[in-house]
């Protein structure tokens, strides 16, 4: 398809992320730091999912049994979630204790909550590479592909589509995660997994012939939801962090 | 409290598309083959078509067959072939059928301003048919009209003969197999129905020649800037029986020839042209049954060449045609044997007719350059007319053959009708030989052919090749060809004085210089008494010095005037893949649409993190 194509798929996959990056992230050393972290964990996760996988190839080409793949998946990524909060919470308290020494502030609720998005923004990536990029390399040269259950696009634009969609969802759901495990808001920690495991399903409406046309679409409404639930969650929590100083002052 | 709403929603919205998967999931059919890995992923992007090329072959005056016009890559979207080919828009690649060939080329040759459309040409391979074409003939209607040894040039020997395989063509031209050719007719069909205006199914033809890269455009010239290579390769002979070299008694020789290469318009497929090796097949089957006669002693010196053999039961009767250049009195013994040897055959089943007298002179063939050389050589060329091979055919050509030979080589001491008359072809070994060397299947990798030659490619190329190392008498056995090794093999064989005590294995050689090594390379050679020779075969203006040379024409070779001086150009690699393509304007979208969704998305960041800061500010 081209360089030009390629390089395009390689935007509309990773573009928003980056320019995230750029005009949040990277400015700050330990927020590139979470992001570089976090996508190690993601990576992990994959990496120990497909040691226990292994057992158990080849896979016969049937919906459940990807059904039953993706849910072990989600719910393993999830656990890792948790763990990468409770790793989080410490790292905080040591980082509060350690600026009350030196008479520095200690983390404002906007920094946990850049962390979290750099933390989000991290699994997103990992996605992003893993599941677009490292199957782009094709896309750079003359030919193009379409898979047989979708004849409508190109399966490069497939993949780019839903990688952009999981990248949205990946990073503002770890916000709306963390914010949860530190409120102790249920519906929040619960919001998450739920998101993930169901955009991960509605991934194998793709494998019906003709359901990416209605498989994208449909990721897209989850990350949309993720975004306007993050949209409202974050803008409540700073309204009432600060009229909650100012109550103080 | 909006949230639960939500999340029930959601939770059914899932649930409701796990229940519509139990319901597609038998409809869905789920059957594809996996793609694993990137590569996998790159293989079924680009299919690999599988193909015979034509390739570029000058002569001392130019340029025949095919190659791409530069030095890249030519890529053009596969149209199928129609009669209004001048309405093309853009070059494109045709993909032909076979009967249609032969017009379609002629008309390329003429029609320069259509020419420029075609971007390269695919043949298709009749399902079915296989290589066999009733009327085919890519080359002229006198082949090898420049060795006649009579002034008429134009006679038509070779009705069917539309000469296409003569022009130069600009473009690369490919024969599919008929797999290749069923997923091209796929590609097509599909590409006539969706009528896609966004991608397009082209093909990529590689067939870019070292000439063209230099831009030699004679043999001359590419020999001398080594970009190309002498067409050739090597000839064996064998002496029935074998020379006794200590023995003072020179016995004069009798000659039997065949052809045992093809030209083709595709370098490694011939269509229908099968009936050349025909008369090689009836040749060898003679020689294994004039084998089995004891104390075979030779003399008289006369030619008789087979040529190809082909069909002609009409009526249960096998006719065959000789033909003489003059009525001398050596080709008059040869008629006669081959009169003798066909009546001793069962009677009225084979008839030799003597060749019309509007005919010139003797048809194209082997013995043509004889003639030319010394115009009282005594000889004949049996042949039958074209077409498709018969295995009942050459066994009856065979028996003449082998019969004749006996009869002409004891015409001092006369024949024994008991011994002519145990002379017999055995069929099976007709049949055999066929399989071998005219089907792909079992093609060399035939019983009779493994135990001579280790080949790797079981189907029989009879392409004559290029002259690879240097021209010697004892060749290496790399830069000698399948077929010529196969015949080499078998005539040693056969050919040879059979010892009661068991063959020694050559490893190490043969210890007698009048031994020879048979199945060499298969391993399990053994060594045998036979005089069984390769004569390397090339131009007679071509000098080996490190390196091949033309040499000046000299008065003492007539036919090295005519010699037109075959080369083959070398080349990098020759292929032909398939893939969908998008328009420029789709890539050019896709491009932008990223472009756009970064800047946007950087810009909204911004924008929201203005907003918040504003909110936080005013509060």
């Amino acid at each position: 398809m081209t360089v030009s194509a390629g390089i395009g798929y390689a935007l509309i996959a990773l573009g928003p992320a980056l320019s995230l990056f750029v005009s949040v992230i990277a400015s700050k050393p330990f927020l590139v730091l979470t992001v570089l972290s976090s996508a190690l964990l993601w990576l992990v996760s994959l990496i120990i999912l497909s040691a226990a996988w292994r057992a158990f190839l080849p896979l016969k080409s049937s919906i459940w049994l990807h059904a039953i793949l993706l849910i072990t998946s989600v719910s393993l990524q999830e656990g890792f979630r948790i763990f990468f909060w409770k790793m989080y919470k410490r790292l905080e308290d040591i980082l509060d204790a350690f600026a009350d020494r030196v008479s520095k502030p200690r983390l404002f609720l906007t920094d946990k909550m850049q962390i979290a998005l750099a933390g989000g923004l991290g699994h997103g990536v990992a996605h992003a590479v893993f599941f677009c990029l490292s199957l782009l390399t094709p896309a750079f040269g003359p030919a193009t592909f379409y898979v047989d259950s979708c004849p409508h696009m190109p399966f490069f634009l497939v993949s780019s589509t839903l990688t952009l969609g999981f990248v949205t969802i990946h990073t503002f759901s770890m916000v709306i995660a963390f914010n949860g495990y530190a409120e102790q808001k249920r519906v929040d920690q619960l919001f998450v997994p739920i998101v993930h495991l169901a955009a991960s399903l509605l991934t194998l409406v793709n494998l019906i012939p003709g359901g990416c046309l209605v498989g994208i679409p449909l990721v897209y409404f989850v990350a949309f939801l993720t975004l306007l639930h993050c949209g409202k969650m974050v803008w409540r929590r700073l309204h009432e962090n600060y009229s909650r100083i100012e109550v103080a002052e | 409290m909006a949230f639960k709403l939500h999340y029930h929603r959601l939770l059914s919205l899932v649930l409701l598309i796990l229940l519509l998967f139990s319901v597609h999931r038998s409809s869905a059919g789920v059957e594809e083959s996996f793609i694993e890995s990137v590569p996998d992923l790159q293989n079924k992007m680009y299919m690999v078509v599988d193909g015979y090329p034509c390739v570029r072959l000058l002569n001392i005056s130019g340029e025949i067959g095919c190659a791409n016009p530069g030095r890249v890559k030519v890529v053009a979207p596969i149209v199928r072939f129609k009669n209004d080919m001048f309405k093309l828009v853009s070059p494109s690649a045709i993909l032909v059928p076979p009967d249609k060939m032969e017009d379609f080329f002629n008309k390329l040759h003429s029609d320069k301003e259509l020419a420029q459309k075609i971007a390269g040409v695919l043949i298709k391979t009749n399902i079915g048919y296989s290589n066999e074409i009733f009327g085919f003939s890519p080359v002229g209607k006198f082949p090898q009209a420049e060795f006649a040894p009579y002034r008429n040039t134009t006679y038509n020997w070779n009705p069917a003969g539309s000469g296409v395989m003569w022009n130069r063509y600009d473009f690369p031209v490919f024969l599919l197999s008929q797999n290749s050719t069923l997923k091209l007719e796929e590609i097509v069909e599909s590409a006539d129905i969706h009528n896609d205006k966004f991608h397009v199914d082209v093909a990529e033809f590689d067939v870019v020649m070292q000439t063209t890269k230099v831009g030699n455009h004679n043999s001359e010239t590419c020999l001398k800037d080594q970009s190309c290579l002498p067409l050739g390769g090597y000839s064996v002979w064998s002496s029935l029986p074998p020379i006794n070299v200590s023995s003072q008694m020179e016995k004069p020789i009798i000659l039997a020839m065949a052809s045992q290469d093809s030209a083709s318009f595709f370098r490694d497929r011939t269509f229908g042209a099968d009936s050349h090796l025909s008369g090689m097949i009836a040749l060898l089957a003679a020689i294994d049954a004039l084998s089995h006669v004891d104390n075979v002693n030779e003399f008289g010196k006369q030619v008789l060449d087979v040529g190809s053999v082909g069909k002609g039961f009409s009526e249960g009767k096998a006719t065959f045609f000789s033909h003489v250049e003059e009525e001398s009195s050596g080709s008059k013994e040869i008629l006669s044997a081959l009169e003798k040897a066909a009546a001793s055959l069962k009677p009225d089943e084979i008839v030799i007719q003597n060749a019309s007298s509007s005919n010139p002179g003797i048809p194209p063939s082997s013995l043509m350059p004889f003639f030319r050389k010394n115009p009282s050589t005594a000889g004949v060329v049996l042949e039958e007319f074209d077409t498709n091979i018969n295995t009942t055919s050459i066994v009856s050509a065979a028996a003449v053959v082998a019969r004749a030979l006996y009869i002409l080589a004891s015409s001092g001491s006369g024949f024994s009708s008991s011994i002519l008359s145990s002379i017999n072809i055995n069929a099976s070994l007709v049949e055999e030989l066929v399989a071998c060397l005219l089907t792909c299947e079992p093609g060399f990798s035939c019983k009779l052919a493994r135990n001579f030659i280790i080949s790797n490619e079981a189907c029989p190329n009879h392409y004559v090749g290029v002259m690879l190392g240097s021209p010697v008498a004892v060749p290496s056995l790399e830069n000698v060809g399948d077929t010529s090794r196969f015949i080499w093999n078998f005539l040693a064989e056969r050919n040879s004085i059979r010892k009661a005590s068991s063959n020694s294995s050559c490893s190490q050689g043969c210890t007698s210089p009048s031994e020879v090594c048979v199945g060499a390379e298969t391993g399990k050679g053994v060594c045998v008494t036979s005089t069984t020779r390769y004569v390397p075969a090339y131009s007679t203006r071509l000098k080996f010095e490190n390196g091949w040379r033309l040499v000046a024409t000299n008065a003492e070779d007539p036919l090295g005037e005519v010699d037109p001086v075959w080369t083959e150009s070398f080349w990098n690699s020759i292929g032909l893949r398939s893939y969908k393509v998008q328009s420029q304007t789709y890539d050019q979208l896709i491009l932008w649409v990223g472009i756009a969704l970064t800047i946007s998305s950087y810009v909204a960041i911004l924008a929201a993190k203005a907003a918040l800061r504003k909110s936080l500010k005013r509060d």
